[in-house]
């Protein structure tokens, strides 16, 4: 298996170089200027004009470009123009919330997935069955925006249970991060456990329906042990690869949540980058997402080994 | 009722009176301490008075540094690190006595050097500095404590210019003033404010905190100047990007002041008993500017049709949510909260809803429905929606409108080349002299080159008699309304969000201030 890792370790080179230029050239190809937005709407063209100078902006596109992949070769993704510091810093601040954020929410989501595909599956066509896939059709239909200010409404405002919005470190104070984390989990969770439940299901099914289900249940095995034991590793595979993607996704940034929420991860930081046209951020921020990207895919892969003795990587 | 009874019941009410006298006092009575938590849209891109005409960074940075003037209630310049000034008989030397004793935030005193450093480094970056020191034939120290200049021509706008809060003449110490080139924001932030910066965590929050070597100066606090006092221990200032967050935070108490809310939440808030809905005045008055470099909006009948054809209340009415608050009507270009240049001229051509004039404008114009770039953005929701009205309004007099909608990077950008529009929305907020105003200059995009509006200008720039520039500003609102460099739609308000507990907070001044406020235990 070791080929095979290295293998795929090393096509993240060419996948990131092709990743890292298309973002630069499209994020300095739309419209728009940081400047501009920096010195405020009324600065004279003047002003724009020394500042771009000083910034580096008035050199050509491939020389930016030629630039940046010798900063980056070298450690170095650059220094952000609004944030007054290196974009490593300001990506490291924005991880753990990020990272948090991630976790919490695919906790939440598997343990509101998982458990309702196989139950949907198990009870086929019954009234559970048609529940569940509601609540996952609706989980899939309702805008998280909605969602949220939805939650903040009620569990805030409402009924003062939990803070609004805002983020502590776990580091710093637990219980106060817990409280703070329990509604975006909650209604990010509950999102992306709509995919997984669908999918569990449709697993479940193909699985309960294979040859070695009714041999288990010949044998006398209870439901449980024939839908938990036997069935469902066999259902796991593509589970885990829901999984792996729904990570993936939530490490590039929960945008609407850590907007709605302000929290202050990898989402909110590259919409506020895009809007001021804060290209080493934007550039940066895409960096360590399509790293992500490709590193949990390469762990989804090795997962599959563990999971289905019968997958081999030569 | 007997008399003895009468007594008693006149005592047990006068001590109930005692006491709820005593208790309003003390709500009344300004009280050290507490963490003043206040929600706003985003980051600044700077604290750098200097450097950026941003809003955000003229309220954060109005804590941090002073200038040598501030503004009073009427919006006139008052003295705040200036003792007092003198002005030669020529009108050509002002020379400014500074107060002794004001330390900055590093320990360090204020001096001439100082000053003499920051208004160099401003007069090179700041709008108002380079309309200023273009006037400016020398500036320098006299002593420790006074500072002169001498300037080429007689100007009406001194002191004005050192007095407006908008990228503003902030002191800095000389040695920061120097590191940095006006073209480089400062990073390093000390000024003489009543808070200092504690820390900057980007998207988590910006921490002031209690300045406590300020020296107050001993006037009443007056507008934006005169005593600054600060009770609070700190200022946390929470970037919080989405409206409905800030609403709700400053709901539930998370947050004691929520700026730059929706006109939507209005209602909600008026049913909170913990909180108080504030209009914040003058916000803006809304705009769309004509390039008149190039294209078809350099025909003046073009734009007088555009002008003609407008119905400006319903406009206003639906971009303030239909709520009377939140707009007002008026031609005057500068707002009534400035009382000294707001003008009441009968007979101008503005909201004529006349479509016959239009029409016959746009015939004379010789206009065959070209299409008119019309450039606004959704990241400001007022500037769509009455750019979407326009549209409406427009085309019904046979304008053809290609509203093009782009995110507000791309719309500063492009605002910036005569090629890439025909008109754009924005808006204009307060300026406190006629020749702040922007739109009337060369330099801004739409760049108005009229030759008559230009010499007004000059001449309100020369001109120190008060009544000559009220005359003066009154013939160009006249020849505004005339030449249209712009379109002046009506005035547009803001809704601001404060708990019960904040008190002391001054309603009045446009931009929010924290300083002679005080939190209620």
């Amino acid at each position: 298996m070791t080929p095979y890792l290295l293998r795929r370790v090393l096509a993240l080179v060419p996948v990131l170089a092709v990743v890292v230029t298309v973002v630069f050239l499209l994020i300095h190809l739309i419209p728009g200027d940081p400047v501009g937005v920096m010195l405020g709407p009324d600065a004279t063209p003047a002003q724009v004009q020394a500042t771009r100078q000083a910034l580096g902006l008035d050199r050509p596109l491939h020389e930016q470009l030629l630039k940046f992949y010798s900063r980056v070769l070298r450690g170095d993704l650059g220094q952000s123009y609004f944030l007054d510091r290196p974009v490593t810093t300001a990506l490291l601040e924005r991880a753990e919330p990020t990272l948090v954020l991630t976790l919490a929410s695919l906790l939440v989501a598997i343990a509101i997935g998982v458990p309702s595909g196989i139950v949907a599956a198990a009870h086929r066509g019954s009234a559970w069955d048609r529940l569940l896939m509601l609540g996952a059709l609706l989980g899939v239909c309702v805008p998280g925006f909605w969602l949220s200010l939805n939650f903040i409404y009620l569990f805030a405002v409402r009924l003062g249970w939990l803070p609004a919005a805002g983020y502590t470190s776990i580091f710093a104070d637990p219980v106060a991060a817990l409280r703070y984390m329990v509604l975006p989990a909650v209604s990010l969770g509950f999102s992306q456990s709509a995919l997984i439940a669908r999918i569990s299901r449709s697993c479940m099914l193909e699985a309960l329906q294979q040859d070695y289900v009714r041999t288990a249940r010949a044998k006398g095995l209870s439901q449980g042990a024939v839908t938990w034991i036997h069935a469902f590793r066999n259902a796991l595979v593509p589970v885990v690869t829901v999984i792996g993607i729904t990570t993936a996704i939530l490490i590039g940034g929960a945008v609407v949540t850590e907007i709605v929420f302000n929290i202050p991860g990898l989402g909110r930081l590259i919409i506020s980058a895009v809007l001021r046209r804060d290209y080493p951020v934007v550039q940066g921020v895409i960096l360590v997402t399509a790293t992500a990207y490709v590193l949990i895919n390469l762990a989804v892969d090795i997962l599959y080994v563990f999971i289905d003795p019968r997958i081999r990587y030569e | 009722m007997t008399a003895g009874r009468f007594v008693s019941r006149g005592v047990l009410a006068l001590v109930a009176l005692v006491l709820l006298g005593a208790g309003a006092l003390a709500a009344d009575t300004p009280r050290r301490g507490g963490v003043l938590r206040v929600g706003n849209l985003g980051e600044p891109p700077a604290l750098d008075a200097h450097w950026t005409t941003a809003s955000i960074t003229e309220t954060l940075t109005n804590h941090i540094y002073e200038g040598l003037y501030s503004l009073d209630a009427g919006n006139r310049p008052i003295p705040m690190l200036a003792e007092s000034h003198t002005v030669s008989r020529d009108g050509l030397t002002y020379t400014f006595k500074l107060r002794q004793g004001v330390k900055f935030h590093n320990g360090k005193e204020m001096t001439s050097d100082d000053v003499v450093a920051s208004l160099t480094r401003w007069g090179k970056q700041s709008i108002y500095g380079k309309a200023l020191f273009a006037q400016v034939a020398e500036w320098k120290v006299v002593d420790k404590h006074t500072a002169e200049m001498k300037l080429k021509e007689k100007s009406a706008i001194v002191l004005i210019s050192l007095a407006v809060p908008n990228n503003f003449a902030a002191i800095y110490p000389r040695e920061i003033a120097e590191k940095f080139p006006p073209e480089i924001k400062v990073t390093e932030y000390v000024g003489t404010g009543p808070f200092k910066l504690a820390e900057w965590k980007p998207d988590q929050h910006i921490r002031m905190i209690r300045f406590d070597e300020y020296k107050p100066r001993g006037e009443k606090p007056n507008g934006y100047g005169g005593g600054k006092t600060a009770y609070l221990d700190e200022i946390l200032w929470i970037p919080v990007p989405e409206v409905a967050t800030r609403v709700a935070q400053v709901e539930t108490g998370e947050l004691e002041f929520a700026d730059d809310l929706n006109l939507d939440a209005y209602d909600r808030l008026r049913k909170n008993p913990n909180v108080r809905p504030l209009v914040s005045k003058p916000y803006y008055w809304l705009v769309a500017v004509f390039n008149k470099k190039e294209g078809l909006m350099t025909n003046q009948k073009l734009r007088q049709a555009w002008q003609a054809a407008l119905d400006i209340e319903p406009i206003m009415k639906n971009v303030a949510g239909g709520k009377s608050e939140f707009y007002r009507m008026d031609s005057s270009l500068a707002p009534v909260e400035i009382t000294a240049w707001h003008t009441k001229l009968a007979g101008l051509p503005w909201n004529e809803r006349n479509k016959e004039k239009a029409q016959k404008l746009l015939q004379d114009a010789g206009y065959k429905k070209e299409p008119i770039r019309f450039m606004t953005t959704q990241e400001y929701k007022w500037m769509y929606d009455f750019a979407l009205l326009t549209k409406q309004q427009l085309e019904d007099v046979g304008f053809n409108i290609d509203l093009q909608v782009v995110d507000w990077a791309t719309l500063v950008k492009r605002r910036n080349n005569a090629k890439e529009y025909d008109v754009f929305t924005t808006g204009i907020g307060a300026f406190y002299d006629p020749t702040h105003h922007i739109y009337l200059t060369s330099s801004w995009p739409g760049w108005t080159t009229d030759e008559d509006i230009l010499r007004l200008q000059a001449e309100l720039a020369r001109e120190t008699d008060p009544k000559k520039r009220l005359a003066l500003w009154e013939q160009q609102t006249r020849q505004f309304y005339e030449k249209v460099p712009v379109i002046r739609y009506g005035d547009l308000f803001g809704l601001r969000a404060i708990r019960n507990t904040v008190k002391g907070f001054n309603e009045k001044t446009e931009r929010i201030r924290f300083y002679n406020v005080w939190l209620e235990k």
